[in-house]
């Protein structure tokens, strides 16, 4: 039985940084494994659409084109994306990666969540397909 | 409100929303001057409906559904949802995939054990132990990081094996951390085994006798504090838990100095699993070939989370869905320890008390319960109490 | 000319505004050496003025069925009377504006004024955390006040004299801290649960009961009840150190003095667990109030010529 316990950790605070994190104007470095933004090598892929079904939150649309020609569009809405690295784990080609690079991602529109990945021309023509909704959202499947 | 009912019943609400609670749950506690006389809990506030809405998804997807059933323990539910699964697929995963499910689930039962001790000391108004735990905790949520690229939410697991290797550099950023955690460990408790003015807060207050936890079915370390012998990991080892044993920490008193000693003396278990597997880590293959459609049959999975026992049970149609998904998680089963145990105890006690089965809300909000105002302290139904109770709301509705 | 004097010594210095500016300095020297002591980073120094000046741009949202004259005076009462007992009291080292023989007793009941407001404002709303809040504080009142009593007169008795500027005139050449230790312990100890500090802190403990008392208050009423928490914390200080550490002559000794008792009672607050309604009852009327009126013997034996 004794009072004060802690008076070590206390008294050594003193002498101590705060352990409090300041974050915008401190950035400590991400870790290597960490998943941010998705990205996609269009040479690599083969519109077979694997990503698209396993992703638990639907975040992945691929638009096959043409397959032959490898006119795909990848259509990618970065505010449903988990983040778990299923795509990554599902695509057999490789063609999709999660790097670390990109994980600051809080922005004040919501232009930056809806990317879109292929020849611009296509992006016009899966767009103009695409029934008017909500701007940026694609209509569901 | 029950007070209008019964004018001299003073009832003090804690929750849905209330400071000691970070989730919603409602108590009632009914109190005679600062001594509680009768305890309600209800519960319903955070159904998400994960069960049905696994229903309607791939195996594959439900993945991380189930991932996020609780925010703290979410490897464990993956974890059991894939030893389930596979299973029924007739898929083993590979020694070295079993391994590194077992250490991710260690370290996330020493983030958690964390965690539990942070908030149970703010609860007790040791903000200062509070404060030094969540530091600390820190290291453990960097090893995870680290090594899963997420601090919750790992998504370590899939389906037939895990996603991440482990390196040299990892290992050894592990076992720097291992050290560090183990060093602190043995601070803390000396401070909630020596601490005079805690130890006015936690010894002898909530006692459970082991009958009563028995009675109660109390799992996890709530249990184990009172000296049931009853742990998953040893009972019916899954995944590399055969390889690598672990000791059951018991202990007598059962009350809430038992439930702070026995959960940082676990972490002891934990240090020294973790050690054991970073030294005989088995190599090979770390995912198995699993199949998209998983064979019509049915699988009940046990797994040890760090609050207690969790229970899966997995029905499958042969299609690539599945057919019913049942959560059960360690905090209802001991939530009734806390309605019994509040009784008797001061007001003060009892978010202690509430704190000391480690309470997780939101996975637990399954089932609702049904109150009538002749009836405000609630029942349970029977199923053919309850299919009744429908065709007669209905009956009424029709009049 | 003499009213204007008057009127500067009530409004801005020593009592009104420098003792609403010292007594919110002190809060934050409070809150951020707690911080430190727990390796966090703590407020910045313009924190305590800031909650502030929200709480009163805040709407104050008066709950039904209350007395509304008590629900908006009971705030003004708190903060008039700690920043009436700062007149009598050595704040910053000078000479207090006002005196007579027995201001001693005065001041401290002015002090419990505050935690008496507090009191009856829970008691005064219907809200169930407010009445246990309420009832909780009216206990401490009760459990406290009489050791801290007892202990502040201990120096008056040595004094001769129960007019704080004779007690901190005479304290100046002695350090009652040596004599009288246990009253000295039982003072800051007091003085905590006075000031509802952790490990007193039961009446508002917001794991348990909300915000206690004060559950109902939002805006102006919270804000001065804040306010007159900071102005006793200054007031409260320097009247211990004053009394058991030497004396307050100066601005600089004032200042010394009063921040080492701050910072004792801060390394109080990090180190204790908060101790439940009936162990504070029991520590003072069990332990507190007993060793005081020892102490007291002690010196009335000793002082008989």
């Amino acid at each position: 039985m004794r009072i004060g316990v802690m008076f070590p950790d206390v008294s050594g605070a003193l002498m101590r940084h705060s352990a409090t994190e300041k974050y915008p104007f401190q950035r400590q470095g991400v870790t290597a494994r960490l998943r941010s933004l998705l990205k996609w090598n269009p040479e690599a892929c083969t519109g077979c659409g694997l990503c698209a079904m396993d992703c638990p939150a639907e975040a992945i649309q691929v638009n096959v084109l043409d397959r032959k020609a490898k006119r795909f569009v990848f259509a990618y809405q970065v505010d449903r994306c988990a983040f778990c690295g299923q795509c990554v784990e599902s695509c057999r080609q490789g063609a999709l990666e999660m790097a670390n690079d990109r994980w600051e991602l809080a922005a004040l529109n919501k232009e930056p969540f809806m990317l879109y990945f292929g020849d611009p021309d296509d992006i016009k023509t899966v767009l103009a397909a695409e029934p008017a909704g909500e701007a940026g959202i694609p209509a569901d499947k | 409100m029950n007070t209008k009912q019964e004018p001299q019943r003073f009832v003090i609400p804690i929750g849905p929303q209330h400071p000691a609670l970070k989730e919603p749950g409602n108590f009632q506690f009914t109190v005679d001057g600062e001594i509680v006389t009768k305890a309600i809990v209800r519960l319903g506030y955070a159904h998400r409906g994960i069960e049905k809405a696994a229903e309607e998804r791939t195996w594959i997807q439900d993945l991380y559904l189930i991932e996020r059933v609780c925010g703290i323990c979410s490897h464990i539910h993956a974890l059991a949802y894939c030893l389930a699964v596979e299973q029924l697929a007739h898929v083993e995963a590979p020694p070295r995939a079993q391994a590194i499910r077992v250490l991710v689930a260690e370290l996330e039962r020493i983030h958690s054990h964390f965690l539990w001790m942070g908030v149970s000391g703010h609860e007790a108004g040791f903000d200062t132990f509070f404060m030094y735990s969540w530091r600390d905790r820190e290291r453990v949520m960097n090893i995870l990081e680290k090594l899963t690229g997420n601090r919750v939410n790992y998504s370590a697991n899939v389906l037939g094996g895990v996603k991440f290797d482990l390196d040299q550099e990892q290992i050894a950023s592990i076992r720097g951390g291992i050290d560090f955690l183990e060093e602190r460990t043995r601070h803390y408790l000396d401070v909630v085994a020596t601490d005079f003015m805690f130890l006015q807060r936690t010894r002898g207050i909530g006692v459970m006798s082991r009958a009563q936890a028995e009675i109660m079915g109390a799992v996890g370390p709530t249990a184990r504090a009172s000296n049931v012998a009853r742990d998953v990991r040893k009972d019916a080892p899954y995944a590399a838990y055969k390889e690598y044993p672990v000791d059951i920490i018991l202990d007598e008193r059962g009350d809430l100095e038992a439930r702070f000693e026995v959960r940082l003396k676990e972490l002891f278990e934990s240090f020294h699993l973790i050690r054991k597997i970073l030294d005989t880590l088995p190599g090979g293959e770390l995912t198995a070939r699993m199949p998209r459609k998983v064979p019509a049959g049915e699988a009940v999975m046990r797994v040890e989370a760090p609050r207690g026992e969790l229970l899966y049970f997995i029905r499958s149609n042969g299609s690539d869905k599945p057919e019913r998904l049942k959560i059960r998680t360690p905090t209802i089963c001991n939530l009734t320890s806390v309605v019994k145990l509040a009784i008797g105890h001061q007001l003060a006690d009892v978010p202690m008390i509430l704190a000391g089965i480690d309470p997780c809300f939101s996975c637990n909000d399954r089932s609702v319960q049904i109150r009538t105002s002749n009836d405000p302290d609630g029942r349970m139904l029977s199923w053919d109490e309850l299919r009744q109770h429908g065709i007669d709301f209905y009956k009424r509705l029709e009049k | 000319m003499n009213w204007f004097f008057v009127l500067l010594s009530l409004m801005v210095f020593p009592g009104g505004l420098f003792l609403l500016a010292g007594g919110m300095a002190y809060e934050w020297v409070d809150r951020k050496m707690l911080a430190v002591f727990q390796n966090r980073a703590g407020p910045r120094w313009f924190q305590p003025l800031a909650d502030t000046v929200k709480l009163l741009i805040k709407e104050e949202i008066i709950p039904d069925k209350v007395n509304e004259i008590l629900f908006i005076g009971l705030p003004i009462a708190a903060l008039a009377g700690g920043l009436t007992a700062a007149l009598y009291v050595p704040v910053a080292g000078l000479t207090p504006v006002y005196s007579f023989p027995g201001d001693l007793i005065v001041t401290l009941y002015l002090l419990s004024l505050l935690t008496l407001c507090m009191g009856l404002a829970g008691a005064n709303t219907l809200d169930r955390f407010s009445l246990i809040g309420a009832t909780r504080t009216l206990t401490q009142v009760f459990s406290y006040e009489a050791p801290f009593l007892l202990a502040m007169l201990g120096p008056a008795l040595v004094a001769g004299s129960w007019q704080i500027s004779d007690i901190n005139a005479y304290a100046g050449g002695h350090w009652l801290i040596l004599t009288q230790p246990v009253g000295f312990i039982v003072a800051v100890i007091g003085f905590m649960g006075k000031l509802v500090m952790p490990p007193f802190d039961a009446p508002e403990a917001h794991t348990e009961i909300g915000a206690g008392a004060l559950t109902e208050y939002s805006g102006r009423g919270l804000a001065f009840f804040h306010l007159a928490k900071a102005v006793e914390l200054i007031v409260g200080l320097s009247l211990v150190s004053a009394f058991y550490l030497g004396g307050l002559a100066n601005p600089l000794e004032f200042l010394v003095k009063t921040l080492a008792l701050l910072f004792v009672l801060i390394g109080l607050q990090s180190l204790l667990t908060r101790m439940r309604i009936d162990q504070t009852v029991g520590m003072w009327w069990r332990y507190g109030t007993l060793v005081v009126l020892a102490q007291w013997l002690v010196i009335i034996l000793v002082m008989r010529p």
